[in-house]
């Protein structure tokens, strides 16, 4: 392999920006801000008021009061703490949920296993164009729903879901709304997220910060709703108990602030990349986009290849690196749920690639991705039958 | 970046050139045979160009993994110089010890073995 793999994968995660590794390493050693922030001492005193200014940084990146912000170890904890947590703590108050068959597995599992306790889900199906309608999710809440749980861009597709729409309905019916806000922070405006959701999940790690951190925004009115999943020492005001890793959680403040800053810029970037792979890719015959180009999320561009097998493409594209239609690489790899649900078949669903671009990402990446692509699609496509 | 490769590097080799692939451009004297469909996930098609009883030279086309087209390209290779009575080289076992097949996958090496059986089908016309 000449190189490193062009990395086009940032939706699975990213790399972690150097300023927030530095500012994650001040709060390691013996030097630096190592106490247990719920410590009353010095070093715990310290811990905590950056664990706060990170909150801060969190929070206003949706537009959210600090205290609204719980820290929890990633998005699918932060969407489990929610979903779980609500539910069973009003398990004989309301017994119905809403949701979406292309929400990310962090949300469809827990509903799934909700529907094994005795809750009745009302799974919403996406247009042909990926998008959930905001009357078809009014149409689904009754008297007994808790909650709806829509995601706001899509992880396989880039489908932008009207939440703003989506969050009145659910606010005028009474109903909670939970939204997995993972893949539009940095990357879209998301400053007034914290108005439309009364449940939000997101993470470090997709804007540049960490593994391992996340956070659920809880909106006061639904605070009450809520009960922990977890039980221990109370921190997170008895949300999420666990000791604060500090270094953590700094890392994504400062994540979040850079995104902050930069967000719109790297969007506008991004945009324009993701313009420039598709017009390349577009030149092939028979390619099919399953991504809304115009108002979709800059950074996931997901296209079909017909007439080529999945593995065989991913395989064949050693030197790049991208998320494919299949769930796994084995022989009996399910093909994308997501993309099944916006109607391509198996075959066509396994053949589909996933671009997703970064802050990291330049023009040679996408000239060196493109014209992989295009090598070995032309390849395959001569060799079959 | 040392990532281990999910093919063993005969199979990516092999993979990677499919040096065999395609067909003759005069049908004349060649037997086809084919067994599998894109639908189903493996579709191949082998072009055994003949002298007589031997195979002269063999192409091959084929929708598939990259274990199916690994296979079928080293196969293609394989049978040049085989007699109609000994065409097919080894069984599918063999080439999944070969090729480092998942057992998962075996069943698109006998859909392999079809399409080159389905040859010594269409051999008598092609020799006529």
């Amino acid at each position: 392999m000449g190189g490193l793999p062009v990395y086009l994968d940032n939706a699975a995660t990213t790399a972690v920006d150097p300023r927030v590794a530095s500012a994650m390493a001040e709060c390691l050693t013996a030097d630096g801000t190592y106490g247990n922030p719920s410590s009353s001492h010095a070093y715990g005193r310290e811990a905590a008021r950056r664990v706060e200014m990170a909150r801060l940084e969190v929070a206003a990146i949706i537009g959210a009061e600090p205290g609204c912000i719980v820290f929890t170890s990633g998005a699918t904890e932060a969407a489990n703490l929610a979903l779980l947590g609500t539910a069973r703590a009003n398990a004989d108050r309301r017994k119905h949920l809403v949701s979406s068959r292309t929400e990310h597995r962090a949300t469809l599992d827990p509903i799934r296993q909700l529907e094994k306790e005795g809750f009745a889900v009302t799974w919403l199906t996406p247009d042909s164009d990926g998008r959930i309608a905001p009357d078809a999710v009014r149409a689904a809440l009754r008297p007994d729903t808790l909650y709806a749980s829509i995601m706001h861009v899509n992880n396989e597709t880039g489908v932008v879901q009207d939440i703003a729409a989506i969050g009145r309905a659910c606010r005028e019916a009474g109903v909670l709304y939970h939204c997995d806000l993972a893949q539009g922070i940095g990357k879209l405006p998301t400053a007034d997220v914290a108005r439309h959701v009364d449940f939000g999940s997101f993470t470090a790690h997709k804007i540049h910060g960490p593994k391992g951190v996340g956070a659920l925004y809880v909106a006061g009115q639904a605070r009450p709703w809520l009960r922990p999943i977890l039980h221990g020492g109370g921190q997170e005001r008895g949300l999420r108990s666990g000791t604060v890793a500090t270094h953590q959680v700094v890392g994504f403040g400062r994540a979040c602030a850079i995104a902050l800053a930069e967000g719109a810029r790297d969007g506008a970037r991004m945009r324009e990349l993701r313009a420039a792979l598709w017009s390349a890719l577009a030149s092939l015959p028979e390619v099919l986009l399953n991504s809304p180009l115009d108002d979709g999320s800059p950074a996931i561009l997901n296209v079909s290849f017909p007439g080529v097998e999945g593995e065989s493409l991913v395989t064949g594209l050693a030197d790049l690196a991208v998320s494919t239609g299949s769930a796994c690489n084995s022989a009996s790899g399910e093909p994308s749920y997501v993309l099944r649900a916006l109607g391509r078949d198996t075959g066509l669903a396994q053949a589909s690639l996933r671009f997703s671009l970064g802050r990291l990402t330049t023009m040679l990446d996408i000239e060196r991705a493109s014209e992989a692509v295009r090598r070995e699609v032309t390849r395959l496509r001569a060799v079959a039958p | 970046m040392n990532a281990a490769d999910p093919l063993s590097p005969f199979t990516r080799a092999s993979f990677a050139s499919l040096a065999r692939a395609g067909c003759f451009a005069d049908p004349d004297g060649v037997a086809s045979g084919e067994a599998g469909s894109r639908e189903s996930g493996t579709h191949v098609r082998f072009h055994l160009r003949l002298a007589g009883q031997t195979v002269a030279e063999a192409r091959f086309q084929a929708y598939g993994c990259p274990h199916t087209l690994a296979v079928a390209n080293w196969l293609a290779g394989e049978v040049a110089g085989r007699r109609r009575e000994a065409l097919v080289p080894g069984t599918p076992a063999d080439w999944a010890a070969r090729f480092e097949v998942p057992v998962a996958k075996l069943g698109r090496l006998l859909v392999i073995e079809d399409a080159l059986r389905a040859c010594l089908e269409a051999w008598p016309k092609a020799v006529q």
